[in-house]
């Protein structure tokens, strides 16, 4: 059980590091090479991860979508930072991406109805003024009953 | 969970897809919540917040009842 709990503490944190180093999500081989065991052990990891709520997983168990805030697949929420460019799951999950590596950066994004884009700086102590709002359907109760509908 | 442009924008989503609109967040607060979920999940005692945290979060931002609360059973 120990020895799950350390892989599970080392995966955790070689995924956040992988996604907030190269805006991607690994692979299970980027993280057998990261945490030093092999794919299978990688994979049993990301299950256990998904249980607590830490990961969302593609139908395979193997591919990352969503380590929140970061996206494992392209979306509409683009965080910029130093010229590299990551996707958040969600408006929320966009500013979680410039808290999490605590750097300046930009939001990319849009109003959910009329499209009109929004480019909003933030630096390392909060955005620039904004009046534009955010707006959450599904209820804090039932975000992880699916997750990427939330 | 989406960016709009004002209310009115809120408010004609929700009527189109006949869903209910919610408390609205405005930005600061946005990133309040930001820092305070996300701001340690880089490093190694990185946790996501219980049901109890997450309710003290939200009522630090003022956002309470139900809708926030991740243990109400009402929805």
């Amino acid at each position: 059980m120990n020895a799950e709990l350390d892989i599970d503490a080392r995966a955790k944190l070689a995924i956040y590091r992988h996604f907030a180093d190269s805006g991607r999500a690994p692979t299970p081989q980027d993280m057998a090479r990261a945490i030093g065991c092999d794919e299978h052990d990688v994979v049993a990891a990301y299950a256990r991860l998904r249980a607590q709520r830490v990961l969302a997983l593609e139908k395979d168990g193997r591919s990352i979508r969503m380590a929140p805030p970061f996206s494992g697949i392209p979306t509409e929420h683009e965080v910029l930072v130093d010229g590299m460019r990551s996707f958040a799951n969600c408006a929320w999950d966009s500013l979680g991406i410039l808290a999490a590596l605590q750097r300046p950066g930009d939001v990319r994004s849009r109003c959910g109805q009329s499209q009109e884009p929004l480019h909003l700086h933030v630096e390392r102590d909060g955005p620039e003024q904004c009046d534009w709002l955010f707006h959450c359907l599904v209820p804090a109760a039932k975000w992880w009953d699916d997750i990427v509908f939330t | 969970m989406l960016f709009f442009r004002s209310e009115d924008m809120v408010r004609d989503w929700c009527a189109e897809r006949r869903v209910p609109m919610r408390p609205l967040v405005n930005i600061p607060q946005l990133w309040k919540l930001s820092t305070t979920w996300y701001s340690n999940r880089l490093q190694v005692d990185a946790h996501r917040p219980k049901p109890d945290e997450m309710v003290s979060i939200f009522a630090g931002l003022g956002l309470t009842g139900d809708f926030w609360d991740p243990r109400a059973d009402r929805f």
